[in-house]
């Protein structure tokens, strides 16, 4: 299988001085492509950091992050711009859609900033809402849906522009327990389905239990890296 | 299309702080096309009044006349000059003319004078000398009984002569060819008053002025009226390549200095003004930060599906051009009919103003395309500059920060 991400001794401190904090602690680690993997632990354990960490949203004091073979700290920020927008789908704990652009609206922006025709971007945005099962709430803005829903044009969001990566963060923390195991089931079916990678973190256990593999973070440090299904 | 969409909507967003912004533009708008209106309506007025009192929008000359005449300065052939300013359909009235100065005798008093050999018929044309006439008849070309030519003089002689409609005034100067030239003429009528700039003139018919200087048919000047007075520059130009051996000489060159004068007071009010639209845009501007600041963590999450920084930049810059003319567009829906009735009807004014015997009582605006276009192309520049900062910084916004935020 070919390697998608892989980080080397990746170190990252917030603070200074005495109130310096260590979220991550020299994190080496490489995922497939096609996983579904989970990024466990405790509060504060670096789940969050070490997803912006390899989806270039932070930058580490020390350490590399490969993407596909590339190493993303080379990169300025406009390169990384396209490399997030080509390359990495993100989906939000809170859901984070614009709240004046309507779903459809949603997922289209992102292929308008790929510069994608309005024809294509069109066809594919029904591609998407049929795919994440929300045909028919296309013109609903942000407000006029559930906590589901919303996070399924999320997903729908992160999956339009066709990246090799999804990075969720805690993508069912803010969903009742049914809506978030309906949300990573459908997850799971569109990883088999597109063979795309998919990261996401929880300290959700019924969560966990869907994902193939489980990299059990603390205080920073990788501290189990466990593969459930192969 | 979706940008705009979403720049539109973001505007609807905080809807009252939106419209409170647009009244606070479209005012300023409106302050300022209004102030732009008086302006040039003023200013326009004020040139109407010595361009149609002697000047004409465009003078032609022999040579340096304009600047050092002599007498013998003259346009040899008129025929042709009059050929060309008929043909061209952006003159609408001509004038030629004579001019000398002479002693002139009153009885037994004496005066320095300025003989105006002025065409009866297409003075009129150019200047408001009909208007200016404040006693007795406008004259003609023809002698009366006795074989006296008319002339008519300025308010300014007339009492330092104490002279009057029918009295013979008598004229001693020197011909161009070096003879005395005397005569006596019969006074018909009296013209402006005692500022007006012709107070000291005598006016003749141009071919007995012609006969009077020995200067046969040849005459100093063409004065004439453009179809556009704004265009008068350009059309001196125009009729400078047809007549290359003459000097054409828009009125900003003639009345150079009162040119720079009304150029430099534009130019104190355009400054008073651009502060009026900057102090409205410090508003604006406020506003525009208030809602970059707002939306941090949306920005955070543009930035981290891969919009690029300069897209974000694009984002604010489409916004607040977008209010800017929304605003504009309202404040030229309410600002235009005003305008067209300062410029048509006008505000009568309490107290009369004669400026050398024409008698102006109504205060009129200016309505042109850059008494409307100006302002609102340097609104819409100013929004655009404004628009930079709250840009810059929603650009430099860190997605990992912007995401923690609320």
């Amino acid at each position: 299988m070919k390697t998608v991400i892989e980080t080397k001794n990746l170190v990252r401190k917030f603070g200074e001085a005495q109130t310096q904090v260590t979220a991550l602690s020299n994190v080496s680690t490489h995922i497939e492509e096609g996983e579904f993997t989970a990024i466990i632990g405790p509060s504060g354990s670096g789940k969050t950091t070490l997803l912006q960490l390899i989806g270039g949203l932070d930058e580490p004091d020390s350490g590399d992050v490969f993407l596909s073979g590339t190493n993303i700290a080379n990169m300025s920020g406009r390169q990384l711009s396209d490399f997030r927008r080509d390359h990495i789908g993100f989906i939000f704990q809170s859901y984070n859609l614009i709240p004046v652009l309507s779903a459809e609206e949603n997922i289209e922006y992102i292929m308008l900033l790929q510069g994608i025709d309005e024809k294509d971007r069109k066809t594919r945005v029904q591609e998407m809402l049929a795919l994440v099962g929300l045909e028919g709430l296309g013109d609903r803005r942000p407000a006029q849906l559930s906590g589901g829903q919303q996070q399924r044009v999320a997903v729908a969001r992160a999956m339009a522009s066709k990246p090799d990566i999804i990075l969720a963060d805690e993508p069912t923390a803010n969903l009742d327990s049914t809506t978030g195991i309906a949300l990573l089931d459908m997850m799971r079916d569109l990883n088999a389905q597109m063979n795309m990678t998919f990261v996401f973190s929880t300290h959700d256990q019924k969560i966990m239990d869907r994902a193939d593999r489980l990299i059990h973070l603390e205080d920073g440090i990788v501290h189990l890296d466990e593969i459930r299904n192969s | 299309m979706l940008t705009l969409k979403l720049a539109y909507r973001n505007i609807l967003r905080q809807r009252r702080r939106s419209l409170l912004t647009a009244l606070s533009m479209a005012g300023g708008y409106m302050l300022f096309v209004f102030s732009m209106s008086l302006l040039e309506g003023s200013w326009s007025n004020v040139v109407d009044i010595f361009t149609l009192d002697h000047t004409g929008h465009i003078q032609v000359h022999k040579d340096d006349y304009a600047k050092r005449p002599k007498i013998h300065k003259t346009i040899e052939n008129p025929a042709a000059v009059e050929t060309t300013l008929k043909n061209h359909e952006d003159v609408t009235g001509w004038a030629p003319r004579v001019y000398s100065s002479a002693l002139a005798y009153g009885g037994n008093k004496t005066s320095i004078a300025q003989i105006f050999g002025i065409d009866p018929e297409l003075e009129p044309t150019v200047t408001r000398i009909l208007q200016k006439v404040s006693a007795g008849q406008y004259f003609s070309d023809q002698p009366n009984a006795d074989g006296y030519f008319p002339a008519m003089i300025g308010r300014g002689l007339a009492n330092s002569l104490r002279l009057d409609v029918g009295d013979e005034i008598v004229l001693i100067s020197s011909g161009a060819d070096g003879s005395i030239a005397n005569d006596i003429f019969i006074i018909t009528a009296i013209i402006g008053n005692t500022t007006s700039f012709d107070r000291l003139g005598v006016f003749l018919p141009l071919t007995v002025a012609q006969e009077f200087l020995s200067i046969g048919g040849e005459v100093h000047e063409f004065a004439l009226l453009a179809r556009n007075k704004h265009d008068n520059e350009q059309l001196a130009v125009a009729l400078q390549s047809l007549m290359p051996s003459l000097n054409v000489s828009p009125w900003q060159q003639i009345e150079a200095t009162f040119y720079r004068t009304m150029q430099s007071d534009k130019q104190g009010n355009y400054f008073t003004m651009a502060l009026i639209v900057f102090i409205v845009f410090i508003g604006v501007l406020n506003t525009v930060l208030m809602s970059v600041l707002e939306r941090t963590k949306e920005f955070g999450v543009l930035k981290s599906i891969g919009c690029r920084p300069s897209e974000l930049v694009k984002l604010i810059f489409i916004e607040t051009v977008m209010l800017a003319s929304i605003s504009i567009s309202v404040g030229l829906a309410l600002i235009l009919p005003v305008i067209v009735w300062f410029t048509e009807v006008g505000i009568k004014l309490d107290i009369s103003v004669d400026m050398g015997g024409v008698v102006f009582d109504t205060m009129k605006g200016d309505l042109s395309a850059y008494v409307v276009f100006m302002p609102m192309g340097f609104m819409l520049l100013t929004a655009a500059l404004i628009s930079l900062p709250p840009g810059l910084r929603a650009a430099r916004i860190l997605p990992r920060v912007a995401l923690g935020s609320h």
